[in-house]
């Protein structure tokens, strides 16, 4: 004798609706309609035509690989500096010393007061005639004379990135710092009657224990630092001749600047691509350090 | 109860007849800045007095920030949402008009005639003025007369050509702890428009009388030579310094001369002793200006284009539009006695209006953004060592063949 059928219960599936759809409105149809202007001509006209693969061709054709290029080189540059700076941070901050918990305070400043403000304080340091930075290397005798961090290509990139830095470091070492902590104390206590080390602990204990949090945090630093636009408009506007210019800046001049809506689009495809590749490339090394124990 | 519903319905529908027959409409005016400067009063006064004559309509002005103004009012065009009557930059119009947003303004004889023509030349192109011109400037040298007598120069005898303007500047670098030249080339508008200041002034051109782009020139490459050899002598990093940036160098005396607008005597110390002059001429020209105007632009679709051009010329009228320019403290758009009153309460007005007849205007091409991105280009490159003047004139030209 055969069971009657469960009915199915819908209420679980209606309360997903909300989400749902919201997340449709959001994320999707804003994707969706990305991807369709990206083959489009759209621009001030309110005329728009298809056009295929125009916009794409395009762009290869123009100095895009160079922008690709300097895209991840920001932000490997930038990632790997926050994340240690960010680790060495929290290790600190993590220290039974006094006064830990007022440099804990202390080191919240970068991430609290609006970026904005951070870097506009960034752009005047590094003014060659009133800038602190011109200054003090004048001072100690580096410099002969005023220096212009952002009137220089080489200058002016490293100048963004370390302002980059200086913004994103403390949220990762309040993260990692949270992850120390979370670490058993008798795995420490343990290791501490075995005679380990200082140095030992943390090699052997600490950082394989808060990796996974090295790695999330990595990952997340990694795609803010990608899309990071407001720190390289404000000091350079993507200049000189072009050495700041990533490809969020690229887009934002393309699209915004120049009212060329399509190819804007198109960029912002690659944007999309490309931080999706490089995300399902790092989970893949990241499953296989796992595998091979590393983590 | 019956006769209670009858009446009360009779008051609706007279309230609502009423209230349709004196709906006055909506006129969106977008004005970039704040509300604070001393035209905006004289500018509301006049907005007052065209809504008095014009019952129908109500004026609501929306005060939007330099930096977004334009990308707002071009942003809600494009959209399909488009503002009565935006203040823009009338570098803009060519592109706005190109692309069907705004129409053109059809100006009388008689109001053709009361702007010089170099000025309505900068809101024209294919024989129709596209804007009304709202605010108005022009440039000249201004310099330091006690650095320049520190380094040995004449301070009554500014330079005049371009071989005296890098001969000064040279003698002022050498010889004070001031740099000579205050140049311009950050990512940002004012590069090009110093730079145009000297190309106007050599014979320069940017786009021809048929349309075409003519700056792969002789006189380019000379214009372009000549930032490259000030460069030495300019403040350390030009392409760190923007127009406004100069400025606060001038007014600390770091820097002996640059190219402004009359605005620049507001913001520098009483005990700075300056001194203005032309834009010094190149070999292959006499001194000129960068004619740069803001208009009143008038967009399609907005319903109330009648409306808004009426409003446009009224705030524009001769004696309202000279109300409004001594208000702000902007370079008169018209002549008239105003003007002489001007001149004769501050006689340092007259090098910016005498040059109004020699000057040339913003170029107007589809693409603003694209033209102002391949120009500052080839000036960072030439004032980084990367190109030589020729070089950078040229691939300014081919950029701006391709993007436009």
């Amino acid at each position: 004798m055969s069971q009657p059928s469960k009915p199915i219960d819908w209420f679980p599936y209606l309360l997903l609706v909300p989400a749902v759809v919201i997340t449709l409105v959001i994320v999707a149809w804003p994707l969706a309609e990305t991807l369709r202007l990206s083959f489009t001509d759209a621009s001030m006209n309110p005329e728009t035509h298809y056009v295929g693969l125009e916009n794409y061709q395009k762009m290869f054709a123009r100095n895009f690989p160079e922008v690709v290029g300097r895209t991840f080189a920001w932000m490997v540059i930038g990632v790997t500096l926050k994340m240690v700076v960010g680790l060495l941070a929290a290790v600190l901050l993590n220290a039974a010393v006094p006064g830990r918990t007022l440099m804990r305070i202390l080191i919240m400043p970068p991430w609290i007061v609006p970026i904005a403000i951070g870097v506009f304080i960034w752009g005047w340091m590094y003014n060659g005639q009133f800038g602190m930075i011109s200054g003090l290397g004048q001072r100690i005798g580096l410099l002969s004379g005023p220096f212009e961090f952002l009137a220089f290509k080489n200058s002016a990139f490293m100048a963004t990135i370390v302002t980059d830095v200086w913004i994103g470091t403390p949220l990762v070492a309040v993260y990692l710092l949270a992850a120390m902590q979370s670490v058993p104390r008798d795995l420490y206590e343990a290791a501490w009657t075995d005679g380990a080390s200082r140095f030992y602990r943390f090699r052997r204990i600490t950082m394989p224990m808060i990796m996974p949090a090295m790695a999330t945090m990595s990952l997340l630093s990694a795609i803010w630092t990608f899309n990071s636009f407001d720190i390289i408009w404000i000091l350079t506007e993507g200049g000189p001749r072009n050495a700041t210019t990533t490809m969020i800046i690229d887009t934002y001049k393309t699209a915004i600047s120049r009212f060329r809506y399509g190819e804007g689009s198109a960029r912002a495809v690659m944007i999309v691509i490309f931080l999706t590749i490089f995300s399902l490339l790092y989970f893949a090394m990241i499953r296989k350090l796992s595998k091979k124990g590393a983590m | 109860m019956k006769k209670l519903t009858s009446i009360l319905g009779a008051a609706v529908v007279a309230g609502t007849s009423a209230t349709g027959a004196f709906a006055a409409e909506p006129l969106h005016m977008i004005m970039c800045g704040d509300d604070t400067t001393p035209g905006i009063p004289v500018q509301q006064g006049f907005i007052d007095e065209w809504v008095e004559q014009n019952p129908d309509f109500t004026v609501n002005v929306e005060y939007v920030p330099w930096g977004q103004c334009q990308e707002k009012s071009m942003t809600l065009a494009s959209a399909g949402n488009p503002p009565a009557l935006a203040y823009m930059g009338s570098r803009t119009l060519k592109q706005l008009a190109t692309n069907g947003l705004i129409v053109p303004v059809d100006l009388t004889d008689e109001e053709k005639a009361s702007y010089a023509a170099p000025i309505l030349g900068t809101v024209s192109f294919d024989g129709k003025a596209w804007g009304l011109p709202r605010a108005f400037s022009t440039k000249a040298l201004f310099y330091n007369k006690a650095l320049f007598r520190e380094a040995g120069l004449d301070p009554e005898s500014p330079p005049t050509t371009f071989d005296e303007l890098l001969a000064a500047a040279k003698a002022v670098t050498e010889n004070t702890g001031a740099a000579g030249y205050g140049m311009a080339a950050a990512s940002f508008d004012n590069t090009m428009h110093q730079f145009l200041n000297l190309m106007y002034s050599n014979g320069g051109q940017v786009v021809d009388e048929d349309g075409n782009f003519a700056f792969d020139s002789e006189n380019n490459i000379q214009t372009m030579t000549l930032v490259q050899n000030l460069a030495p002598y300019s403040e350390p990093g030009p392409v760190a310094y923007n127009r406004g940036k100069l400025e606060t160098l001038f007014a600390e005396q770091k820097i002996s001369m640059m190219i402004d607008g009359h605005w620049l005597l507001d913001r520098i110390p009483d005990d700075v002793e300056w001194g203005i002059t032309p834009v010094p001429a190149g070999p292959m020209g006499s001194s000129s200006s960068l004619l740069i105007t803001d208009s009143l632009a008038v967009f399609k679709n907005s319903g109330v284009e009648e409306a808004a051009l009426s409003l446009a010329k009224y705030l524009t009228d001769p004696d309202h539009q000279m109300a409004f320019d001594i208000a702000e403290g902007y370079t008169p758009i018209r002549e008239g006695k105003a003007v002489d009153d001007l001149l004769a309460g501050d006689a340092s007005w007259s090098t910016f209006i005498d040059i109004v007849s020699k000057g040339g205007p913003e170029p107007l091409v589809n693409d603003y953004v694209a033209m102002q991105d391949a120009i500052v280009e080839a000036i960072q490159g030439v004032v980084l060592g990367e190109v030589e003047p020729d070089e950078a004139v040229e691939v300014a030209q081919e950029e701006l063949e391709y993007v436009q």
